[in-house]
């Protein structure tokens, strides 16, 4: 073993006819600098004796250096040939080893420092790893670490603080404006939603703990409150998560924030953020997708601020425990880019589906009114009517299963759920706003 | 001396066959120091910039003045008379404190240049701007007066705060017969070291100019500091070196590329500024050190930040590499700290520079003396140096004399004890910029003594080189 690397620097030498430095070859092999030094010099010792061949190398010199009665520590790389020139100048030698071995003659010393460089650059991680000295305090924060002293750089400015949980993660951000919204509209109706968006919250956030071990604590902590936006995400026919997807920095962070919101099964959640869709996407519908990305960014931040306010309520509904093994499939699903129309659709129904049953309220709701007008054309309008309803879950999950089907990711348990819905849907039907299970049904 | 510590070791060459383990993969822990920066004063909050420059005058003398009239006291006699200049009477032997003003024909002045009626063209840039025709004038709170006599007006910069002993003649003139600066501040005692420990000083590392003849010469430095470098005798020597300061002009001058403002748009829409690529690297090489070493970055005039003093650090984001390191220091420009119980104080060089500009000293260490005399950082800030509009305090003055007092880019390395009047020792550094000289210093925390190291390579103009003298 002691001796392959003599063949390893041959290679590099002669075949390859690279400038083997000691860093090179020590970020190379692996090994300490000091090690890498003497390699080289052992292989040009041994080069030398058994056949005189074409190397060259660098030396370099380090020592005093008494100039014009000022000393100072020199260091320098030198060519073997100026060797002993440098160190009769020097007064006191400090280090002599080998810089680097070469085939060709160097007239000039750039090369030895793009090796390096490169070298360097490749490994930047463990620059320091094979050096001689160690640094107990030099070791790199954690992101936890690092965010905990920013916040308390930005300790004059909480607002910052918020946000910047949120930057952690597409997700989070998403969440703050549907949490705003999501309050005005669904005062009445907090009680009940806030509850359950935290219960959820807290299932979600041990979720994501396990399916996302790249997150830390800090983002889990502001994805607690995000979760119903993020759930309500994966309900949205995936435009939003892809929208946040485009704003956030890091397309890793992003995309598996966005995993957390499929993976996430709230359907409670839905609710209180379908609440706040209506309006947003309603806004939205009338601008291009580029749009909305970026006036999601201020909506998301108060939609966030309400979310979070309703969550603080706690309330565990265990009726809604029932219904969270339908949403992961639907969460999937929803990747797929819908028509803004049935994205509407979507909403309407699934922020009704996101309420407890057992409630009755009045709540505002998208409706699409079909008439005929003066010249005897067919007219579908949409528009907010207010309704009461009081139905279960069950009764929107066909529906949402129903809207889902035109999407072209649908998966097998899609349809299972149809069937599930449609026995659900005939039974609810007359407090249910037209969908487009309809059509099936009248058959 | 670094030198001798780091040959004192009885290491093995390196000159030898990779032998048994233990002796070549010697590893040294870096000496860490208590470190306590105390650059807050330096650090600029919400900023306004609607106010008058005057108010930092009008704080500075009134931070001074006190100072002024114990030091007059204390040279010429408790009884001698402090007068303001509202108070004057002529002939009558007194002692008056202000702030010197220069008046200088060649300084330029943008109202000259814009007036039409004078129909100048815009001065070249000068090497130096003064000349024989200068006039020193002394102001307080209301008045100003015209000094003659015994001062030297090529040494006075416009915005020292001085005590002067003279008399006022008839023609509404004062002259001089002596004057006394504030001269140095208290100093809290330096305690002692046992072993050596060095912190090293480097500035002007120029890096993105696109001459890249000093990068094999920064590499080495680096090397050198993390301990990768040299023998063992030089890596348990470079052990010691327990922090690097980074005293500014880290990006060269050429990333300071003005054109693109005055391009055409569609001439530089995929140009990327100078500095972006400067900034990469200088990321890179400090991830390098912050591995090894507590690295101290204070910014320069070339760097990324503002360009009025006090200059604020540079912002973490541009150093995704390094700034996970709590190694890291990212610091104002002037910096202050208390290294292991040595309080350092420096500049970037831009006060001395500007300094250099307004007087005939040269000598940048000169200049160091003579700003600590004057127990001020940057008297001519406002007036021809870059400054934030301070109104409360003017935070340039030296409340505590430091120990080690430095600035960076000079042209060449240059050190000097000084001693002040309360029994304090001052080291003074002139920081040399490293593009240009591949020099760095290494101050010795124990004996408060500085060495330059100096890291060369070779080229093909190796003849030369060995020829030319470094000192200038």
């Amino acid at each position: 073993m002691d001796e392959l690397y003599l063949d390893n620097i041959d290679e590099f030498v002669n075949d390859h006819d690279k400038i083997v430095t000691y860093k090179w070859l020590s970020l190379t092999l692996g090994i300490h600098v000091n090690t890498a030094k003497q390699m080289l010099f052992h292989y040009l010792d041994h080069k030398r004796k058994e056949s005189s061949a074409q190397l060259h190398a660098t030396y370099l010199v380090s020592g005093k250096f008494v100039d014009n009665g000022q000393t100072s520590h020199k260091v320098s790389v030198v060519r073997e040939e100026q060797l002993e020139d440098v160190k009769a100048k020097m007064s006191l030698i400090v280090s002599v080893h080998v810089y680097s071995v070469q085939k060709a003659l160097l007239k000039d010393s750039g090369p030895l420092y793009s090796v390096d460089y490169d070298a360097v650059k490749d490994s930047l991680k463990n620059c320091s790893k094979y050096s001689a000295i160690r640094c107990a305090t030099a070791v790199p924060m954690s992101s936890l670490e690092l965010q905990q002293a920013r916040e308390m750089h930005r300790a004059p400015s909480p607002e910052p603080e918020n946000k910047k949980p949120a930057m952690n993660g597409n997700g989070i951000l998403a969440s703050k404006p549907s949490a705003k919204p999501a309050k005005g509209i669904m005062g009445m109706f907090a009680n009940k939603s806030t509850p359950k968006n935290q219960d959820s919250g807290r299932e979600m956030k041990s979720e994501q703990k396990e399916d996302a071990p790249v997150v830390d604590a800090p983002k889990s902590r502001p994805a607690a409150k995000a979760n119903p936006m993020m759930n309500f995400f994966g309900s949205q026919p995936a435009k939003k998560p892809e929208k946040n997807v485009k704003e956030e920095e890091a397309a890793q962070s992003s995309s598996t924030a966005a995993e957390k919101q499929r993976r996430s099964p709230q359907p409670e959640q839905k609710r209180g953020d379908a609440v706040a869709e209506p309006q947003k996407n309603t806004k939205n519908d009338s601008r291009s997708k580029n749009k909305r990305i970026e006036d999601s960014d201020s909506e998301e931040d108060k939609m966030e601020k309400k979310k979070r306010r309703r969550i603080k309520l706690p309330e565990p509904d265990s009726s809604d425990e029932d219904v969270i093994p339908d949403s992961p499939p639907q969460m999937e699903t929803r990747e797929a880019s819908p028509s803004p129309k049935k994205e509407v659709e979507a909403v309407t129904h699934s922020y009704q589906g996101n309420f407890d049953g057992k409630i009755r309220k009045r709540r505002r709701v998208l409706k699409s009114r079909t008439f005929v007008d003066e010249e005897g054309c067919i007219v579908t309008e949409k528009g907010y009517e207010s309704e009461s309803y009081s139905e279960t879950e069950d009764d929107f999950q066909p529906t949402k299963q129903a809207l889902r089907d035109p999407f072209k990711a649908s998966s097998s348990k899609d349809d299972e759920k149809k069937s599930q819905k449609k026995s659900s849907a005939s039974a609810n039907k007359g407090t249910k706003q037209a969908s487009i299970m309809g059509f099936f049904q009248k058959k | 001396m670094f030198s001798d510590l780091s040959a004192q070791k009885e290491g093995s060459s390196l000159l030898c066959r990779p032998a048994s383990e233990d002796q070549g993969l010697a590893v040294f822990e870096r000496t860490s120091l208590a470190y306590s920066p105390s650059s807050e004063r330096y650090g600029v909050g919400e900023r306004s910039f609607s106010r008058q420059y005057a108010h930092i005058y009008a704080a500075r003398l009134m931070q001074m003045r006190p100072l002024l009239s114990e030091r007059a006291k204390e040279k010429w006699g408790s009884d001698v008379l402090i007068r303001k200049l509202c108070d004057l009477e002529t002939g009558e032997q007194c002692c008056i404190v202000g702030t010197l003003f220069k008046r200088m024909e060649l300084q330029p002045s943008i109202l000259k240049e814009i007036s039409e009626e004078h129909n100048l063209l815009p001065q070249p840039a000068r090497a130096k701007y003064i000349s024989e025709t200068d006039e020193l004038i002394l102001e307080d709170e209301l008045q100003r007066i015209k000094l003659e006599g015994k001062i030297d007006k090529n040494k006075c910069v416009t915005g020292s705060v001085i005590a002067i002993y003279g008399a006022e003649r008839n023609d509404g003139k004062f002259t001089v017969e002596d004057f006394c600066t504030a001269d140095l501040p208290l100093q809290t005692a330096r305690p002692s070291l046992s072993s050596d420990r060095f912190v090293l000083l480097a500035s002007g590392l120029g890096l993105g100019s696109s001459r890249a003849d000093s990068m094999l010469g920064l590499q080495l430095l680096v090397d050198m500091v993390t301990g990768q470098l040299g023998d063992l005798g030089e890596q348990s020597g470079a052990a010691t070196i327990s922090r690097v300061l980074l005293a500014g002009n880290l990006l060269s001058q050429s990333t300071q590329d003005k054109d693109a403002s005055t391009k055409a748009k569609y001439l530089t829409k995929k140009t990327q500024a100078g500095s972006v690529e400067a900034i990469r690297l200088l990321d890179e090489l400090l991830l390098q050190l912050v591995a090894s070493v507590p690295v101290d970055v204070m910014p320069g005039q070339y760097d990324p930040t503002n360009y009025t003093l006090p200059q604020q650090p540079l912002h973490r984001c541009m150093f995704p590499l390094s700034s996970v390191y709590p190694t890291l220091q990212l610091t104002s420009n002037p910096y202050q700290a208390d290294i292991d119980g040595v309080r350092f104080l420096g500049t970037s060089g831009q006060n001395v520079c500007d300094i250099q500009r307004y007087s005939s000293m040269d000598s940048h260490v000169e200049i160091l003396e003579e700003t600590l005399r004057l127990r001020h950082l940057a008297p001519t800030a406002p007036d021809t140096l870059g400054c934030y509009p301070f109104y409360l305090k003017d935070p340039f003055i030296l409340e505590e004399c430091p120990h080690v007092y430095f600035s960076g880019n000079a042209p060449a390395f240059e050190s000097k004890h000084i001693k002040g009047p309360d029994g304090q020792e001052v080291l003074l550094v002139t920081v040399p910029e490293f593009s240009s000289t591949q020099t760095a210093c290494l101050i010795n925390l124990r004996t408060l003594h500085c060495e330059p190291v100096s890291f060369s390579a070779f080229s093909a103009d190796e003849d030369e080189e060995s020829e030319m003298n470094i000192s200038h």
